[in-house]
């Protein structure tokens, strides 16, 4: 923005930076990747590094990767890791790759916030918008965030995710369509539930599209429609037919989106669903099933319909909720959420709970781990200590994402009424 | 309805409401105070029961004596044989008594390094395979060479010879023996313990050649007196403060104190009264064990692996003999031979106040956490205080945009004016980064070195507020009143998140440094009365840190008339982390540490413009 150059530079150096600490944490404490990898609250069972590698070893030996029930990720991460030197005898690379993955995640959060897309959207200028973070801050705050480097080190497939879905919202607002809508159907292929993010991303796409000036034609946007969703779905139909001809069957598509569908692996993690399910009786469980995912889906409509005008917006609370409501949340969800909220750095003196919201963030983190040990190594604890954590942490981000849209909303209605400006408002 | 909500909302907009808060606070400390020392009234502790009926303790009729006690005499002069002898040595002959009854023998070497020293030596264990079982459990018999005061175990070792030798005859053993004998009492378990759970570092401990099932439960027996004893002392305090499970504690105590007429103590309170007093002082001394965290008997080891585990001491001049601590341990093996399942129906969490009577976590817990959430209580309303507008910053603060000039031009209450976080998070997180400095330090200097480290390392922490707080005010812009109130919100945030964190883990130690770090809550920076900074300066450096430890380590200990020394206390310290991986010192110089700094930084603090605050107040 503001000579170029010299923006370059602390770009660089931040990337530089990030690496080095992530490399240096890699090798100063060989423990700790497998400590992090073994964690609950940073690998679930549909993104685990340890998974991972199991699927790798079955794949390599010609068997099925999705036999014995333990892998659960998609078809294409196995060449991808394939490809890499086995990690056994030189763990750098793979390393190397999570920490590439992450800076490329950082880069698109960087063009995401140069944009300017969360201060004015085409259709909303805030009046605040001059204050607000350079790129370089935020992509620090999602660089330095230990919830990140946790997920780093901890080797989580959730950081590919993360990045597909950064570089889905940063072409959509650079206007290449296409682009975004490729990244968009990798994330999907990878994890599902990015597909839900489809509509706002076809609204920041629209609000974003280059065109001259002057009236469109008003069914233009059916068409454009039709080619996005067609875009995403002929990507993911050629994922499915690469996946297809790698593993030989159809069968991964129960392995990885049945498992989130259904969730029939009952790990513990930071998520609501695992709990509940755990003490399901049988014969409800389908119907719970449809409700839960109905739940999270539900978000979808009403935010992009409330927040048709800020369509960035929609999908940084839509990454709040799943954040809380997916069937394996983990905190590379929540980093990923968090990494999202600075951008909205002009709406923050509008947040009312911030100290609080920030308060039981931090005492969920130190708490859940606490009381995980009371549960599973000391013995004195049980799975409700655990349970009661991982609400306490769903409350914290659920303020968030709530406050967050109060602050929006209300940054919203005071362009519309400039004469409430400063005063209290109450919810009735 | 919708009044009282108008007129909660006015409440909250109520400037009395922020005066509130310290009162609360004290409420708080108080009340978690006083509570602790209501614990040991009848009305609130409980007599102790056996939860899990699978036990049976002392329902049996314990056989051992007679003939035996020939051989444990026997077995005694072959220790006596030993007494000087090396540890290869005392182990060879041990392996050969012990194949000499029929059972499968390993041993292992292990090497511990701390504070410059070397602890290696080797452990011997002979395994008794079970006659009806299929070594999928076991239970372990625990002798030290020498016991935790280094003296040599003469009576335990062919004590537990003897019940070897007896346990073999029998055929109704479910589950296996282990009988391990350690050449110390801290880190021989701890390396056995480590490799039984392949949990240990290959480099230093060797792995066992031999095993068997999972560990249900292990007795350790410290029985170096040669006389005959009237009680039985039960340790059973674990490293870091974790007991085992209360059934244990209750079998031994039926057994000795129901069957055999044996008086039975515990935290070396060799009479006890039943009184208020006596349950008190019973309370005190297990909190203030389980705060320090340390390894106290051949057992404690075997706690973080949810093993329960006990020490028997016998005590006292009175008739009873060797063979009646036997038959107490052949009672406690019978009942743990008959568990179905791992313990777990009784409490985990409890403090004893006599042999039969305690208090379970739900009693217990909210004295801790009151005290932790003061600091909670004083952060929130430090925060609330900083967002408030201050007339007075429309003059100093000179980057103010116009706009916001504007807002604080027209002082709205309930909108808060924006705060200035960086400051006050790079000072905490200043504070909480160089705490790495007295852990490393203090854990990896050799023995000659830590004293004068200690003392260097006061001086220096005495001194740091004070370059800290030069730093914050001649800095370009200087710090302002909000700026304070953040950083003492900050750090007292975190000081009560980590105490009650901590107070789910070992509840002493959250207990005890929330009680040292009360007076972080009230202290204010109070540039215009030296008498109050003076006041609070020296309230703040008696409770320091590095003072506590200093006065703690030449207080005299439970039993002895002069403390134990700064040297030999740094040195268990270091030990501690080393071997049995004890974290007190964690919570002490990365938790209070940092809360101590950030607090007398504060004290020390002149505000920008708050002298002019008082003439426009007048």
């Amino acid at each position: 923005m503001n000579g170029g150059k010299v923006t370059l530079g602390r770009t660089a150096g931040l990337y530089a930076g990030a690496a080095v600490l992530r490399l240096a944490l890699f090798t100063l404490f060989p423990g700790l990747p497998d400590l992090l990898t073994g964690r609950v609250e940073i690998s679930t069972p549909v993104t685990s590094f340890k998974r991972l590698q199991e699927g790798l070893f079955l794949y390599n030996h010609n068997v099925s990767p999705y036999d014995g029930g333990v892998y659960h990720q998609a078809p294409l991460l196995l060449p991808i890791f394939n490809l890499l030197p086995s990690f056994s005898t030189f763990p750098i690379f793979t390393y190397l790759l999570y920490i590439a993955v992450d800076i490329l995640s950082a880069d698109a959060l960087l063009r995401i916030a140069e944009s300017g897309e969360a201060g004015s959207s085409a259709r909303f200028t805030s009046p605040r918008r001059d204050k607000r973070w350079s790129g370089a801050v935020i992509a620090a705050l999602f660089l330095f965030n230990p919830f990140t480097i946790a997920t780093c080190i901890g080797r989580s497939t959730t950081v590919f995710t993360t990045c597909a879905i950064l570089h889905a919202i940063a072409n959509a607002i650079s206007g290449c369509h296409f682009h975004a809508m490729i990244a968009l159907a990798f994330a999907s292929y990878l994890s599902m539930y990015p597909l839900l993010l489809l509509p706002p991303l076809i609204l920041l796409c629209y609000d974003r599209q280059k065109q001259p000036a002057g009236p469109r034609a008003p069914d233009a946007w059916i068409k454009f429609t039709g080619t996005m969703v067609m875009d995403v779905f002929g990507a993911l139909a050629v994922l499915f037919q690469m996946s297809f001809m790698l593993t030989g069957s159809w069968e991964f598509l129960s392995s990885t989106y049945g498992v989130q569908l259904t969730l029939s692996d009952l790990t513990p993690n930071i998520g609501l669903w695992w709990y509940f399910f755990v003490e399901m009786f049988d014969s409800f469980r389908s119907f719970f099933l449809a409700v839960f995912w109905l739940h999270l889906s539900s978000y979808v409509g009403g935010l992009s319909v409330r927040l048709r005008q800020q369509p960035l917006v929609v999908i940084t609370l839509l990454l709040g909720i799943f954040a809380i409501f997916k069937p394996y949340p983990s905190i590379a969800d929540a980093s990923l959420f968090l990494g999202m909220v600075p951008l909205y750095r002009h709406v923050f003196p509008l947040l009312r709970y911030s100290f609080v919201i920030a308060a039981i963030i931090i005492y969920a983190t130190f708490l859940g781990p606490a009381f995980y040990h009371l549960w599973i190594y000391a013995g004195s604890g049980n799975a409700n200590f655990f349970y009661a954590i991982t609400l306490v942490w769903g409350l914290g981000l659920s303020l968030l994402v709530c406050d967050l849209a109060f602050a929006v909303l209300r940054d919203e209605w005071e362009v519309e009424r400039p004469e409430m400006v400063g005063k209290e408002i109450r919810q009735i | 309805m919708p009044r009282l909500l108008a007129s909660a909302l006015s409440l909250r907009r109520d400037p009395r409401l922020l005066k509130l808060p310290p009162y609360l606070s004290l409420l708080c400390i108080v009340v978690g105070v006083v509570w602790l020392f209501l614990l040991p009234l009848d009305d609130y502790s409980r007599r102790t029961y056996i939860s899990e009926n699978a036990l049976l303790p002392g329902q049996v009729h314990t056989y051992f004596g007679g003939s035996d006690q020939n051989v444990f005499r026997a077995y005694k002069h072959e220790t006596d044989e030993l007494a000087d002898k090396g540890n290869i040595e005392v182990n060879d002959k041990l392996e050969s008594i012990a194949k000499g009854l029929g059972l499968k023998v390993g041993r292992q070497n292990f090497t511990y390094s701390s504070a410059g020293n070397t602890h290696s030596g080797q452990n011997m264990y002979a395994i008794l395979q079970a006659p009806r079982g299929d070594a999928t459990e076991a239970i372990v018999l625990v002798a030290a060479w020498k016991n935790v005061k280094g003296e040599l175990n003469r009576s335990g070792i062919p004590l537990v010879l003897t019940l070897a030798r007896y346990f073999k005859r029998w055929s109704l053993w479910s589950k296996d023996i282990i009988f391990l004998f350690t050449p110390d009492s801290i880190a021989g378990p701890q390396a056995w313990v480590d490799a039984y759970h392949d949990a240990h570092d290959s480099s230093r401990v060797a792995s066992l050649p031999l095993k068997s099932g999972a560990l249900q439960g292990a007795i350790a027996l410290d029985f170096a007196r040669e006389t005959r004893f009237k009680s039985v002392h039960i340790v059973y305090d674990g490293v870091n403060g974790q007991l085992p499970n209360l059934d244990l504690i209750n079998s031994v105590n039926h057994v000795a104190g129901g069957q055999m007429g044996m008086g039975v103590a515990i935290q070396e309170m060799w009479k006890h009264s039943t009184s208020y007093h006596d349950r008190l002082q019973t309370m005190l001394r297990g909190m203030l064990k389980q705060g320090l965290g340390l390894a106290s008997g051949p057992h404690s080891s075997f706690i973080p692996y949810h093993v329960d585990a006990v020490t028997l001491q016998p005590f006292g001049d009175g008739w009873q003999d060797e063979m009646a601590i036997g038959r107490v341990i052949e009672g406690t093996f019978r009942s743990l031979n008959n568990l179905l399942e791992h313990l777990h129906q009784s409490f985990f969490f409890y403090l004893l106040m006599q042999r039969d009577r305690f208090v379970s976590i739900g009693t217990y817990l909210p004295s801790a956490m009151l005290v932790a959430a003061n600091f909670t209580i004083m952060a929130i309303a430090l925060w609330v205080k900083s967002g408030q507008p201050e007339v007075q910053e429309v003059i100093t603060e000179k980057t103010k945009t116009a706009e916001e000039a504007e807002k604080i031009a027209v002082p709205n209450p309930h909108v808060a004016v924006e705060r200035d976080l960086n400051l006050p998070l790079v000072v905490v997180a200043v504070c909480h980064v160089l705490s790495v400095v007295p852990l490393y330090l203090f854990n990896h200097l050799s023995e000659s070195a830590l004293i004068p480290a200690f003392v260097l390392f006061s001086v220096l922490s005495a001194i740091l507020p004070f370059l800290l707080s030069n730093l914050l005010h001649t800095s370009t812009t200087s710090t302002t009143t909000q700026q304070y109130n953040l950083i003492q919100s900050f750090s007292l945030l975190l000081l009560g998140m980590f105490l009650s964190s901590l107070a789910t883990l070992n509840f002493s130690l959250a207990f005890l440094v929330g009680v040292f770090s009360a007076p972080l809550t009230f202290v204010r920076p109070c540039p215009n009365s030296p008498v109050l900074k003076v006041l609070s300066m020296i309230v703040l450096y008696v409770l320091s840190p590095t003072t506590v430890v200093l006065v703690a380590s030449v207080l005299p200990g439970l039993d002895e008339k002069v403390g134990y020394g700064l040297g030999e206390v740094l040195k268990q310290a270091a030990f501690a982390w080393d071997v049995t991986g004890t974290y007190t010192p964690v919570v002490v110089w990365c938790v209070w540490w940092p809360a101590w700094i950030a607090g007398v930084v504060s004290v020390l603090g002149r505000p920008e413009a708050a002298g002019e605050k008082k003439v426009k107040k007048a």
